[in-house]
Parts: structure tokens; C-alpha cells; sequence
């Protein structure tokens, strides 16, 4: 086979440059890549007999992508109705299949599940109808959901979030009288109209003052106030405006949120790091694991933040009287804190071994101390259960307090709050609706907000802009404070479109602006923005949504060079979920190269080599497409010298064999397709669903990914929606 | 005021309440009878295989015959201690993922394919490294860079799990000699700490008992998948008891343990991955392995430096042949040098070079610590690794190792080892026999040590191998080696 080159990071491009014209050619995938512990030797499979084997190699190896029933989906496409005969179906297997692992399929092995396939897999793809309960899981908190938690812990029956970015507007009309008045600004898009976004305000004949009452994320906003959805008025009663460019003034809100249950300090700095499998994004995946090193740093954490909760002053800890009764006391506290620590009730044995904890030390503040470090190294606190209760039919369904574990962790990237552990204690989590009218609240309430953020920064791979390494000769300034910007950009974006906006999925794509603040401004070309604070500003370039990102571009390119590689292969895995294999044996090396060559020069091996052209024709020419963006993200027209190549093209983008071809201009054609393509919004369903389960889907996960995908079209897109409707899956509170 | 200059100083109060729990009076080194056995083990491990194109020029192995060795330009650092060294050719770590980086790695100490069994150094700290305060030290120099993915990690605490090590030296030196001494887990809470805990504290036992009891109930109600991720962490929790009820001591006699310290400068938990700052971070690491050693309080360690298919940029290390201001050149990219003809080739074999040379500085450090019979490297292993062969094709044949250190005898060294293909799991199998564990295979397709490895000064075949090591627990964490480990009974 002939030489190809490699020379970029496998975690995102351990490509398989196995030949092409199988099954299409593209995306399809082994459903060992997430599973090490996978080594399923089908070749070799002891089946009773041929059929068993090949329903062995079928379910260990094809039927995460390609559908239980060979139904595919709109990642992967059907083996229904195979139409060519078996030795083109087994041409098609052979030294391809599974892409990228080949080799664990080789021998008769293709012939096999051929037989496999051609006999079972006939007529149209049976309607889905059950869904399959997903796993039971024991998930250790990542140390984001770790950090979240002990602040909210220690601060018993406050929501800092909510309080500290609420505001009230108001508005005296006087005499006047108007049909409807509503708020209007850079935080919610500047709505003309209330069925636009617009907030409205209520009017209040008593007082004779219309109200409304908003949670505004930290920043600096103008705004305006909205008269009958025609006069654009400043806000009388704030003093602080800025000129609105058409000769009047717009208000300015700035909304700054000092946290008071903060600590003086990160407990979780001595964490190692959350690891996660290949291709999986997401920090919460259940596959982690406690070993000494972390043992050790959960241990110190503990008493760390033990130590500084009672310097805080007991008061709030503990509400009662130690000196009256240190025994009856210590039990008070333990039940109460338990509660929130374990995000369940203890049992009689569990409030005796920490009510001794807290007797055990002669000082009461000390045996308090040391009970909070007991709790949280305690494997009840660490790791959050998914592991239900057995069902008549040998399923498992959630308790209603794993539940609102899971929902507040899903939504919230935290504990739950009184009113959520309120609700699992009334038995409210029992039922379908019980639980969506949680979901709803919490997807509602500002602290959702930083959860999605969260999730959209590791779907994106956006928050690596942080430390990723950029030569600092060539990119001067592009300091920690730019990235900060870049970083928070991104989380802005999404969490902008998802709440203040459109709500849809289609915007995180194809926004027409994005958020910028005086460090980041100028690599977007944006002149005359101020401050610090991250405002909404239209782009000024060719470029849409995240994907115009300079934290995303950045971190899909090296230090000194772009990626095309990288970019490519992010839209192919990260956005339509396609998956590629790592390289076989022989592939590696390269010819020698010109390094007076641009980088497209210098890939266009890859499509001159069919070898290579097999996977690269789907990766590369998305990412030379990108190539007028330099490596962190800013236009450049020229590259070793010579004119950028301009444009590129999405081949495929269903996945489903056809051929097709999407020539763009720029990232904001490539948004827009992506946008259109039911592939990429399956995609998304499939991430949300990653992130809410913490492992990648397996095949029993079709029905539940194809049911949530027909749910989310109904609604718009609507991404509260669709994460309300993944917490709400059938699969999502039942396990097996 | 920077970490260093505030460890120096309390360094004096810190060095009376180490030798409080143990250390005191060990400063001579008492005769021990020669053992025959390795009384540590070190891994070693740097990225992106060796320039060892199929056509040549080898840039990598030595030649000569036998005793008669001639080292190549790559490991001429290697030259002060070559008669310390087993050279091999034609090992091999199988044909599954051949021409993979993490297929690389996932064998590389378990000898599993996929990474499906237990790795050697956890292998060894569970068992005849269990009763160190420590038993198992994994620290690395950027090894989670850039949100690392788990297959970067080359030590499997059970089959198809990593973990990652401790990336910053300074949270490593604080959790083996700081804040508590070098056994408590360093109850941090602030006074527990800073007594020096020379005895065990009511109150943390307390808590360590609560932990316990609320793990072994929830281990009680799982499944058996969950229940072996909760194996793993009571194994983890039951250390930390060990150490703060003083159950387990520094192992003696042990080497010169008198002023534990370690520099690092310009590093902080902000800083960890700047490839500037690598070489000072892996020395820094090294020192606290080494110390970490001499002290007594492990038998096993492994140090990664970097992760497979490395973004480190090599060509920022100031003060080396590599450093070329204004151009980026990385690991990964340097092992795909293509033709050796290409100018990669050169910068890839220095680069080699240099991680040769922090190699060539770990064993000088403990060739200038006496330890019983001679030094530090006398009594230990130390083992070079990468986990591919030559990088330019990701090779898993003809693997680069080099065990290095006298192994307390056990071994012999000074040569190149003619091992025609045989599987890597051997000389893991050997490493592990000079240990002093008896098992009879490690790894995959392997029926034994390596041959003509082991002096035969060490456990013996026809030794009963499990009696008296004492390990209830040799058992579900590496289910997967069940099928190729044969314990014999005595």
C-alpha cells in the first residue's frame, strides 16, 4: 500500500486509510472503538453454527452503526434489502469492515455475517417501538460537577446564580396607556416584538407601573423599552445610557455577580485530570475510575473544605445547640447535610456511623469538620447512581432521588436544589410527567445555563483554547486573556441562541454574530468594541456561528500551521458523528515534501493517492475550506507566500452513499449545509445523549436516538427541548 | 513567593517528622544478604517510537554480539552504565494493532492486546510492592496535555482502565513528603498536617472508617461491572489506611533519604503544560521518583514523559541541540520523517537522543545513592520504553526496550539479547520474576521470562511462586491475564 502521512494528533485523526468503495465508502465504523475491553475475536467466534456466528460478528461488530436490525439511521446507511448479490456484499466487508478494524474481521468471517445480513435483514426497516432501557451506571463526579457541587453544598437553601442575576425593570406610563411594553436589548437579540423573543412587562393598575423581572447573565447590556411594539424608548428610570448610533441613547445594564459561596479557593486543583475514551467529549463519562492518586486528593479535599466550611461559622451547618445536646446535635447535622451530600436520605445505620465521625474529636466544630471531609470522600457523594431498582420485568428503573440526581446533574452540572429533593421525597419523580415538570424547571432556571454551556464547550472542543499551545513569535498578544474571551465566547454563543434566541439548533450553526469583548474583537475585524465585558456583535467577515469560532478553529490547528485534517475531520465526527478507524499497519510516512508548499499543496496526496482518498476525499476538502482562517482563527489570504485555496466541499453529508456534493465558499455555506442536513441534527441528538449518559450509544440505543430525533423535529429544534426529552427518555430513567 | 522557596522552608521541620515515622536511624546502610531479587522497578516511558527505518540507517540499537556492545550515537549517554544495560532485538508486541500509536500503548505494559489486562507496574504494586507506603508512584511530565483522551495512559490499574499520573511535581513531592509526612496522605485540613502526624488521629480514622463503610455497603448492592470499578477504590482507600495507621513502613534498608526537595521552577498548576517548561518538569519528576525511592516509601514507579502521537514542541527546549527559536517541531510530527532522507529524520533521531539522555540521568541518579550491595541502580530495574518501533511506520516489532540497573543480580546486563520475535510479555514476565513475584507468565502468548534473561539467582520455577506472597487480592483486577497467568500451586 502506498505511504501516507500522518502527523497529527490520533485523538483526532487515527484515520483508516483501508481502501473506499464499500458501502459507500464512507463513515462507517467499529463498535469496538469505545469498548477496550471489546476483544471479541469473531473470526474465530464459537458459535453453535454458522447463523450464531454470523449474529455473533453482526452484534459485536456491525450493529452499533449499521442498526440491530441493519436499519442504519441517518449517520450510517441501511443493509436492508441487500440488492448485489453476496460476493459484492462480502467485497464490501472484506478489508474494510468494520472501518478502520478490518483485521477483527478477516477469514470467513465476511462471509458469514454476509449470510448473516442477506438472510435476516429483508423488506423495509421495522418500525421502532420499544425503546431499550440504557445502562445502569455508576458515574464519578468530573471535577467540574466536583466544584459545582461543594459550593452549592455549603451554601444550604440559596441559589447564588439566581439571586445574584435577577433584575426588575420597570416602566411609569403615566397617563399614557399602551397595548403591551417589553424589553428589548442586546441580551435577548432586540426583539421588535414580544412573539420574537421581546420580555414583556406586566402593568400593574394599582401601582400604575408596568414590571418585569429577568435573570441576565453577567455583562454589560444596552437595551431599550419597547412601546406598543412600535416606539423605541430609553429606560427612564437608568441613569447610565450610551448612544444607540441613531442619534438617541440606549440604556446600558450591567449585571456583575459576586458570588458569595465561592471558596477562598479550588479544592480540586490537586485532581488529575478527567480522562476520557476516544472520540468521547465529555468530562462526566462513566468509565472513570478511583486509584491512589485520586484517593489521595479527594482525601485532602475533603478536610480542606471541612476545615474552611466551620471557619465559615457553624450557624448555618448546624441548626441546633451543640452544648445542649452534642449527641441529639450531632444527628441533626448529619441527617440534614447527608441529605444534600448524598442527594438522598440516610438510613439509621448511615446517620450512626457519621453521627460518630462528628463525636469522635473532643471539639464538636472538629468532629463537624471532619464528618464533611467523611462525606465527601465517601463513595455515596463521589460517584452518582444510576443504578435504579429491579422491575418485575429484570429491568431497572431510577428512584425518584437518582432521578433528581440525574436531572440536576444533567441540567444544571450540579446538585439538586430543597425544591428538586423535595419532589423526589413526595414521590413526584414516579411518573413520566413528574419528572418533565422538573426537567422544565431546570431547564428554565439560570444555572441550565451553565451546564449547556458546558456542554457545548466540550462538544466543541472549545475549551482546550485555554492552554492549547500557539508559537508565541508568530501570534503575539494571543495571551491569557484573548483565549479567556475565546473560551467565553463560545459558551456566550450557545447559550445566547439556546435560551435568548431562536432556541434552535440551527442557530448555534448559522448566527450571523457572536460575542465579543475589546481582547477578542480584533481577530474578528470588529473595530471600536470596549471593555471586558462579552457584548453581541455582528459578524463583520465570512463567517457564521461556531463554527467562524476562534477557539474552535484554534484548537483544531497546530501551534504554528492549520490543520485542514483536524477541521475536516471535527465537521465529520464531532458534527455529523461519522467515525473513522485508526490506520492499518502499513499506512505512515510520507513522500518528501516541499516546505516552500502551502498546506493544501502539501495534502493534496492525500486525493492523488487512492489509498488515501478512501477517507481523506471526506475529510480534506471540508477542511481546506477553512484554509483562509490561519491557526487561531483569523483571515488570512495567503499561506507560505502564495494565495490560500479558497472554498471547499461537503461530500456526503447524509452519509447515506449518495454521492452528493456541497461545494461552499466559506464557513458560513458550510453552516448553512450542515444546518439543512438531517444527519447533523441526528448527530446532535446522539451528543446530547452522550453527554446525559456519559458513555456513546450502542445499537440497543437506535430506537431511543431515532425516537428523540422524530420528538426534537416536532418541536423546532428547540435544544430545551431536546435535552428535556433525553432526561425524559424512556432509556434515560430505565436501565438494564 | 513561589512553591519552592515555601517548601525549602519548612524542608527542615518536614525532614524531623519523616525520620519521626521511620526513617531515623537508617542512615547507615546495613549488609543485607544478597537477595537475588530487583528491590524496585522503574518504568521510563517517552513517546513516538525510534528512527529505525527498514532500508537504514538504524539510529536506534546498538551492535555487536553477546557482551560486545557497541552503543549508537542515540544512546551514547547510555555509555557510563551499558554494563547495567540489557539491549534486545526482535521483541514483539503482536500483530493486532500493528502500525497503531494507542494499540502501542495499550500493549506496552500489559503484553494485552487492547489493553485488556492489567499492567505490569500495577501487577507489581499490588503484590510484592503492596506493604510500601506507596505502593504504586505514576508521575508524568504532560501527559494530559490538551484534555487527553484515556489511551494516552500507559498503566492499566485493571483490564481496559486507565488512570492518569500526577502531572505537576510539586502536588507529587507535597503527596509523597509533604504536609503530614510522607505517610499520612497529608491531612491536609491545615493542623494535622503540620503536626507531622507521628501518630494516627482519632479523628481521620474515624473518617477513614465511615468512607469504608459507606463503600462496602454500596459495593454490596452492584452489579458486577460496578463492583469492580469499587474494587479499585477500596484498594486505593485501604493504602491511605495503611499509611495513616502506620501499618506500612518505608521499606530498609533504604538509601539516603536526608533532604527530600525538588526544583522546579516556573512551575505551577498554570504553567504544567508549557513545552518550554518540559524538560524541568520531567527532571523534576525523576528527582521525586528517585527520592521517592531512596526513602523507602515505593518499590514501583513509572514515569511518562509526553503521551503517544505527541504534540510536545521539542523544538522550544532552550539550551539543547533541539531548540530552534520560531519553528515548531513536535514528537509526532518529527517520527514521520518519511525517508530518512528527509531533514526529520536528523531532528527525530535528537530528539530520541534527548529522551535518551533524561534516561541516562535517572540511572546516574541512582548510581550515586548507596543502597545495600552497592547502589541504588544495582538493586533496581529500570525499564526504557516507547510504544512503537520505528515511528515513521508505527512498527510493533523489533521494540526498543532497554531494561536498565543490576536488579539486585537478578538479571544479567551488558548485552544485546537475540529474542527472534518473541513476545514482549517475556521480558515483562522476567521483570517481574526479578521482582521476587512468581508468576509464571505476564502477557499474552507467553509461556515464561524471557530466555536467559534471569541469572537463576531469583525465584525459581521449581519454587512454589504463591506461597507466602500474601496477596488476597491477586485477582479481579486483572481477570484478564486469568486465561495466560498460570499460578502454580505449591
Amino acid at each position: 500500500m502506498a505511504r501516507s502521512r500522518h502527523d497529527v494528533d490520533s485523538r483526532l485523526l487515527a484515520l483508516a486509510l483501508v481502501g473506499s468503495a464499500a458501502l459507500g465508502g464512507f463513515a462507517a465504523c467499529s463498535s469496538l472503538g469505545a469498548d477496550p475491553s471489546g476483544n471479541a475475536s469473531p473470526s474465530g467466534a464459537g458459535g453453535t453454527g454458522a447463523t450464531a456466528q454470523g449474529e455473533n460478528i453482526y452484534v459485536t461488530l456491525c450493529a452499533r452503526c449499521h442498526g440491530p436490525k441493519g436499519e442504519g439511521d441517518a449517520s450510517t446507511p441501511a443493509l436492508r434489502d441487500w440488492g448485489k448479490g453476496k460476493p459484492a456484499l462480502v467485497e464490501a466487508i472484506t478489508g474494510v469492515m468494520p472501518k478502520g478494524n478490518p483485521e477483527k474481521c478477516t477469514g470467513n468471517c465476511p462471509s458469514l455475517v454476509a449470510d448473516y445480513i442477506l438472510a435476516n435483514f429483508k423488506g423495509g426497516a421495522p418500525a421502532c417501538t420499544d425503546v431499550s432501557p440504557g445502562k445502569r451506571a455508576l458515574r464519578l463526579l468530573s471535577r467540574r460537577e466536583y466544584q459545582a457541587t461543594i459550593a452549592d453544598l455549603l451554601q444550604p437553601g440559596q441559589s447564588s446564580a439566581s439571586t445574584c442575576t435577577s433584575r426588575t425593570f420597570t416602566f411609569s406610563p403615566g397617563t399614557q396607556t399602551y397595548k403591551s411594553v417589553h424589553v428589548a436589548g442586546s441580551f435577548n437579540g432586540w426583539p421588535k416584538t414580544i412573539a420574537e423573543g421581546g420580555w414583556p412587562m406586566t402593568f400593574d393598575p394599582q401601582k400604575k407601573v408596568w414590571s418585569t423581572t429577568h435573570t441576565v447573565v453577567p455583562g454589560t447590556y444596552p437595551y431599550k423599552l419597547v412601546l406598543d411594539e412600535a416606539t423605541w424608548v430609553s429606560d427612564p428610570t437608568n441613569p447610565a445610557t450610551v448612544p444607540d448610533g441613531f442619534g438617541g441613547q440606549n440604556s446600558v445594564l450591567s449585571v456583575s455577580c459576586t458570588s458569595n459561596n465561592q471558596l477562598p479557593f479550588d479544592p480540586t486543583t490537586t485532581f488529575p485530570a478527567d480522562a476520557r475514551p476516544v472520540g468521547f467529549p465529555f468530562d462526566d463519562e462513566v468509565g472513570r475510575v478511583v486509584t491512589g492518586n485520586v484517593v489521595d486528593a479527594y482525601w485532602k479535599a475533603g478536610f480542606v473544605v471541612g476545615q474552611a466550611a466551620v471557619e465559615k461559622g457553624l450557624s448555618s451547618l448546624v441548626p441546633c445547640d451543640p452544648k445542649a445536646d452534642a449527641k441529639g446535635c450531632a444527628e441533626t447535622f448529619v441527617r440534614s447535610f447527608g441529605k444534600r451530600a448524598f442527594r438522598r436520605p440516610l438510613s439509621d445505620a448511615e446517620v450512626t456511623r457519621f453521627r460518630g465521625v462528628v463525636l469522635t474529636p473532643p471539639d464538636f466544630t472538629k468532629g463537624v469538620s471532619n464528618a464533611i471531609a467523611a462525606f465527601l470522600s465517601a463513595p455515596s457523594f463521589l460517584y452518582r447512581s444510576e443504578m435504579g431498582e429491579p422491575q418485575p420485568d429484570g429491568t431497572y428503573r431510577l428512584t425518584p432521588w437518582e432521578v433528581a440526581s440525574s436531572l440536576s446533574y444533567t441540567l444544571w452540572g450540579t446538585m439538586p436544589d430543597a425544591a428538586l429533593l423535595d419532589a423526589a421525597e413526595k414521590g413526584e419523580l414516579g411518573t413520566p410527567a413528574g419528572v418533565e415538570k422538573q426537567a422544565r424547571r431546570l431547564i428554565g432556571d439560570p444555572r441550565a445555563r451553565d451546564a449547556v454551556a458546558s456542554f457545548a464547550e466540550q462538544w466543541l472542543g472549545a475549551e482546550t483554547i485555554r492552554t492549547v499551545d500557539k508559537n508565541a513569535g508568530m501570534f503575539p498578544g494571543f495571551d491569557k486573556d484573548v483565549r479567556e474571551a475565546l473560551a467565553e465566547e463560545t459558551r456566550r454563543l450557545v447559550t445566547h441562541v439556546v435560551f435568548d434566541g431562536s432556541h434552535a439548533f440551527e442557530e448555534i450553526l448559522t448566527a450571523s454574530y457572536t460575542f465579543v469583548n475589546e481582547k477578542n474583537a480584533p481577530l474578528y475585524g470588529m473595530t471600536g468594541v470596549t471593555g471586558s465585558d462579552l457584548v453581541k456583535h455582528a459578524y463583520v467577515d465570512a463567517r457564521a456561528g461556531v463554527l467562524g469560532h476562534a477557539s474552535v478553529l484554534g484548537v483544531l490547528a497546530h501551534s504554528d500551521q492549520t490543520s485542514p485534517i483536524r477541521r475536516g475531520l471535527f465537521v465529520r465526527r464531532n458534527l455529523l458523528c461519522e467515525t473513522f478507524g485508526t490506520p492499518p499497519p502499513n499506512a505512515g510516512g510520507v513522500p518528501k515534501v516541499d516546505p516552500n508548499a502551502t498546506t493544501a499543496e502539501r495534502f493534496s496526496q492525500h486525493s492523488a493517492d487512492k489509498a488515501c482518498s478512501g477517507c481523506h476525499k471526506y475529510i480534506d476538502p471540508v477542511g481546506l475550506g477553512f484554509e483562509y482562517l490561519d491557526p487561531i482563527g483569523r483571515i488570512r489570504t495567503t499561506d507560505a507566500g502564495k494565495p490560500v485555496t479558497k472554498g471547499g466541499d461537503m461530500l456526503d453529508v447524509e452519509h447515506q452513499g449518495a454521492g452528493t456534493s456541497a461545494p461552499f465558499a466559506d464557513v458560513k455555506e458550510l453552516a448553512a449545509t450542515l444546518a439543512k442536513s438531517e444527519a447533523a441534527k441526528t448527530c446532535f441528538v446522539k451528543q446530547v445523549h452522550r453527554y446525559a449518559h456519559g458513555r456513546l450509544e450502542d445499537a440497543g440505543a437506535s430506537c431511543a436516538v431515532s425516537t428523540l430525533r422524530s420528538s426534537w423535529k416536532a418541536k423546532g429544534n428547540d435544544v430545551r427541548e431536546l435535552f428535556v426529552a433525553v432526561v425524559t427518555s424512556p432509556d434515560f430513567l430505565v436501565r438494564k | 513567593m513561589s512553591p519552592l522557596v515555601r517548601r525549602r522552608s519548612f524542608l527542615a521541620a518536614l525532614a524531623a517528622s519523616m525520620f519521626g515515622i521511620g526513617l531515623a536511624g537508617r542512615g547507615a546502610l546495613r549488609a543485607a544478604p544478597s537477595s537475588g531479587k530487583a528491590r524496585r522497578v522503574i518504568v521510563f516511558y517517552f513517546p513516538d517510537g525510534v528512527p529505525t527505518p527498514s532500508g537504514g540507517p538504524d539510529n536506534w540499537f546498538p551492535t555487536g554480539q553477546d557482551a560486545s556492545v557497541t552503543l549508537s550515537s542515540t544512546l551514547a549517554s547510555l555509555a557510563p552504565y551499558q554494563k547495567q544495560c540489557a539491549f534486545f532485538r526482535g521483541l514483539s508486541m503482536g500483530p493486532t494493532d500493528a502500525g497503531s500509536h494507542p494499540g502501542g500503548a495499550k500493549k506496552l505494559l500489559t503484553g494485552v492486546d487492547g489493553g485488556n489486562g492489567v499492567s505490569i507496574d500495577r501487577f507489581l504494586a499490588s503484590g510484592v510492592g503492596k506493604d510500601t507506603p506507596f505502593p504504586h508512584v505514576y508521575l508524568g511530565a504532560m501527559a494530559s496535555q490538551n484534555n487527553a483522551s484515556g489511551d494516552k495512559y500507559i498503566s492499566y490499574p485493571s483490564a481496559g482502565t486507565t488512570s492518569p499520573p500526577e502531572d505537576n511535581p510539586l502536588v507529587a513531592f507535597q503527596k509523597l513528603f509533604g504536609n503530614g509526612g510522607p505517610v499520612g496522605a497529608g491531612g491536609g485540613a491545615g493542623a494535622a498536617g503540620a503536626a507531622g502526624m507521628t501518630a494516627a488521629d482519632p479523628g481521620e480514622l474515624s473518617v477513614m472508617d465511615a468512607v469504608k463503610g459507606d463503600l462496602a455497603d454500596l459495593q454490596g448492592k452492584l452489579g458486577a461491572a460496578e463492583k469492580a470499578k469499587l474494587d479499585l477504590h477500596m484498594d486505593a482507600l485501604r493504602d491511605l489506611e495503611k499509611r495513616l495507621k502506620g501499618e506500612v513502613k518505608p521499606i530498609t534498608p533504604a538509601g539516603d533519604c536526608s533532604s527530600p526537595t525538588v526544583d522546579a521552577k516556573g512551575v505551577d498548576a498554570g504553567t504544567l503544560y508549557q513545552p518550554e517548561l518540559f524538560p524541568t518538569i520531567l527532571r523534576a519528576q525523576t528527582d521525586v521518583m528517585v527520592q521517592a525511592m531512596a526513602c523507602g516509601l515505593t518499590r514501583v514507579g513509572v514515569i511518562q514523559a509526553s503521551q503517544h502521537t505527541s504534540e510536545l514542541i521539542m523544538s522550544r527546549f532552550a539550551g539543547t541541540d533541539l531548540y530552534t527559536p520560531n519553528y515548531d517541531m513536535r514528537s509526532h510530527q518529527a517520527s514521520h520523517y518519511g525517508q530518512p532522507s528527509d531533514a526529520k529524520f536528523p531532528t527525530y533521531t535528537l530528539q530520541r537522543k534527548w529522551f535518551v539522555e533524561q534516561f541516562a540521568y535517572l540511572l546516574g541518579q541512582l548510581a550515586k545513592r548507596p543502597d545495600v550491595d552497592g547502589t541504588m541502580l544495582d538493586s533496581s530495574l529500570v525499564l526504557l520504553c516507547t510504544e512503537v518501533g520505528d515511528g515513521n511506520i508505527h512498527s510493533h516489532d523489533d521494540m526498543p526496550f532497554i531494561l536498565a540497573g543490576g536488579g539486585g543480580g537478578a538479571v544479567k546486563t551488558g548485552r544485546i539479547f537475540q529474542t527472534g520475535g518473541k513476545r514482549h510479555g517475556e521480558l515483562l514476565t522476567a521483570i517481574a520474576r526479578a521482582m521476587g513475584d512468581g508468576v509464571q507468565s505476564f502477557g499474552q502468548d507467553v509461556q515464561g521470562p524471557l530466555s536467559g534473561l534471569l541469572s537463576g539467582l531469583g525465584p525459581r520455577a521449581d519454587q512454589p511462586p504463591c506461597a507466602g506472597l500474601g496477596s488476597p487480592r491477586r485477582r479481579s483486577t486483572r481477570g484478564a491475564h486469568e486465561g495466560s497467568r498460570t499460578m502454580r500451586s505449591p
